[in-house]
């Protein structure tokens, strides 16, 4: 569904990403992991369609350079790394942006009765709809994320990619999340990739790793198949056994 | 917004009715439909009455009304565009270079005779969108996706410098400083009619334009980010956000000044009572400008006659202690914009 095939990319200076390719197909959950600075962001944001780049990226079968920005928005949504908001608009209003791709150009009764079914089911999935008439300055950074998180879920795409979508999330919702995000890909023709921070969390959520050092990927495999030096040389520490020291602490 | 709609119609009357001399209301309904619908004039009327109303007060009145919403409309406009509470379109260089033009015009006494009454319009016009044109094209040379900072500091960088040639100006030509000092602070004196005729469709159509981009700006005060990944073609919409807000400024700018303020408070004061959705924003953002400019204006000609006091200081002596109260009278609510 979403390829990447000798992708090279940066920002002017030397390349950030560096001949990356791998294939995301149907009901696949990838995680992107590797070190601050190692090109996990800017990896997502060309697979987005938000920076330059050489190389290659395919969406369902299609040159996402060949798509404009609406067609791409149909088949991709990201989800950002949270940022501030300034404008006080609802939670609904904000999850109803998440359509404007799939909305036809009307001037007057924008909303059709899909656009409403599809906000609704959002918001019920990320447990927003009771707050649907707050505004967005007044929610907390986790209200916040998940209001993002139902706005890529109205978009209706095939693929969502993720910016380290658990951030702000206190443990609760960072399940309820990736369980949410596992019930979605369930659905059939779907599938995501995304860029985590918690390594943990990531191979609990991913059907498959891809691990990142220096720009260029060293492994892409399934969670089970990883190798722990790699990952430990990677992040410069021991990583399974600071786990292991953590479910001590646990156990205890 | 049908009681700001009443709002803006009263304001109207009011400065109609109200000035050194007072008309009573019900002859400017008479005027108004003798002109309209050949109606009889009341009996008894005064007889230059027909003439303050049609030839002096209304189109003043027309005038800072729209004015007044053509600012508003800009300033809401640039705030979204550009993600930034704080941003007004006389920060893209709009004022700054229409105020070089006419300084240009007032100096070299190129503005004498009837000629140079449409002369001063057209060329500081011409200057103010020569100056946004120059600092987006700069910005795109800068950075070819045309981010908000690189687009809000080169506005800055042109606004000064053609302050500061202007300013050159004003000393060396020191016959002409004060008249170029009155134009910058902004007056509805130039009463006229053909002035009405170009900035009242100009500002309907800007209307139109920015209500047809309603949902792409809403996307827009989420970050460029965001508003790419749900499908905006943001560089397309920027450019011609941008562009017409400079046409709708600068044509405003060419006829009364640089008048502060309304176009960076409007927005504010709507948001707190409107909620920040454009489709509802730009249109009482757009009738509350022109309310207030009029009562403005209203003020700036009564309240020390016969002097009067120039609109910028008067938008900006009411406008600071009105946001104030408006946005933090609020107490317990959010302070999102």
């Amino acid at each position: 569904m979403l390829s990447a095939e000798h992708l090279t990319c940066g920002y002017g200076g030397a390349p950030v990403v560096k001949d990356v390719s791998f294939a995301v197909s149907a009901g696949e959950r990838l995680c992107i992991l590797g070190p601050n600075g190692c090109g996990k962001t800017t990896l997502l944001r060309a697979l987005a369609g938000l920076l330059p780049h050489e190389g290659t990226v395919t969406v369902c079968g299609t040159d996402a350079e060949k798509l404009s920005r609406r067609e791409l928005a149909r088949r991709v949504a990201l989800m950002s790394q949270l940022a501030p908001v300034y404008f006080s608009y609802t939670v609904y209003e904000t999850v109803s942006m998440g359509r404007y791709a799939r909305r036809e150009r009307r001037l007057l009764d924008r909303d059709s009765g899909e656009d409403r079914r599809a906000v609704r089911e959002s918001l019920e999935r990320t447990g927003l709809w009771a707050l649907r008439d707050r505004p967005v300055t007044a929610l907390s950074g986790g209200q916040l994320q998940r209001v993002f998180l139902a706005r890529t879920f109205a978009q209706d795409p095939a693929v969502i990619l993720l910016d380290e979508p658990t951030n702000h999330l206190d443990l609760k919702y960072q399940v309820e999340l990736t369980e949410g995000l596992k019930a979605w890909t369930e659905q059939g023709g779907r599938c995501v990739a995304g860029v985590f921070h918690d390594v943990n969390l990531a191979l609990g959520f991913a059907s498959r790793v891809l691990v990142m050092e220096d720009g260029a990927v060293q492994a892409d495999c399934p969670p089970r198949e990883l190798d722990r030096a790699l990952l430990n040389r990677v992040y410069g520490l021991d990583v399974a056994g600071y786990m292991r020291e953590n479910l001590r602490r646990w156990e205890e | 917004m049908a009681l700001l709609a009443a709002l803006a119609a009263l304001s109207m009357a009011a400065g109609v009715a109200v000035g050194s001399v007072h008309i009573p209301l019900g002859d400017v309904g008479s005027i108004l439909a003798n002109r309209l619908f050949g109606t009889a004039l009341r009996d008894g009327m005064n007889g230059v009455y027909p003439a303050m109303v049609l030839d002096m007060r209304l189109p003043r009145v027309l005038l800072a009304f729209l004015t007044g919403a053509a600012l508003a409309m800009s300033g809401t406009v640039m705030q979204s565009v550009l993600q930034n509470p704080l941003a007004s379109p006389f920060g893209l260089g709009v004022s700054s270079g229409a105020g070089l033009g006419a300084a240009i015009v007032i100096v070299t006494g190129f503005a004498a005779g009837t000629a140079g009454m449409l002369a001063l319009p057209a060329v500081s016009l011409a200057f103010g969108l020569g100056t946004v044109l120059l600092v987006l094209w700069i910005a795109g040379r800068i950075d070819r996706a045309m981010g908000n900072v690189t687009v809000v500091l080169i506005g800055m960088v042109a606004s000064l410098f053609f302050n500061a040639v202007m300013s050159l100006l004003g000393t060396l030509s020191p016959a002409y400083a004060q008249r170029i000092n009155l134009w910058q602070l902004g007056s509805f004196s130039m009463r006229e009619w053909p002035a009405v005729w170009v900035l009242g469709p100009a500002t309907a159509l800007a209307l139109a334009l920015f209500a047809r981009y309603a949902p792409e700006m809403d996307a827009m005060t989420f970050g460029e980010e965001q508003a790419q990944a749900m499908g905006v073609d943001l560089r397309r919409c920027k450019i011609l956000l941008i562009g017409a807000v400079a046409v709708l400024t600068g044509t405003a700018v060419a006829f009364v000044g640089i008048i502060g303020f309304v176009d960076l408070i409007a927005p504010h004061v709507v948001r707190r009572f409107f909620g920040a959705a454009h489709r509802r924003v730009l249109p009482a953002g757009a009738l509350f400008g022109g309310t207030f400019m009029v009562l403005c204006d209203l003020a700036a000609r009564t309240l020390t006659p016969p002097r009067e006091i120039p609109i910028g200081s008067i938008t900006a002596l009411l406008g600071a202690p009105f946001f104030l109260y408006v946005y933090f009278a609020g107490g317990r609510r959010d302070r999102g914009c």
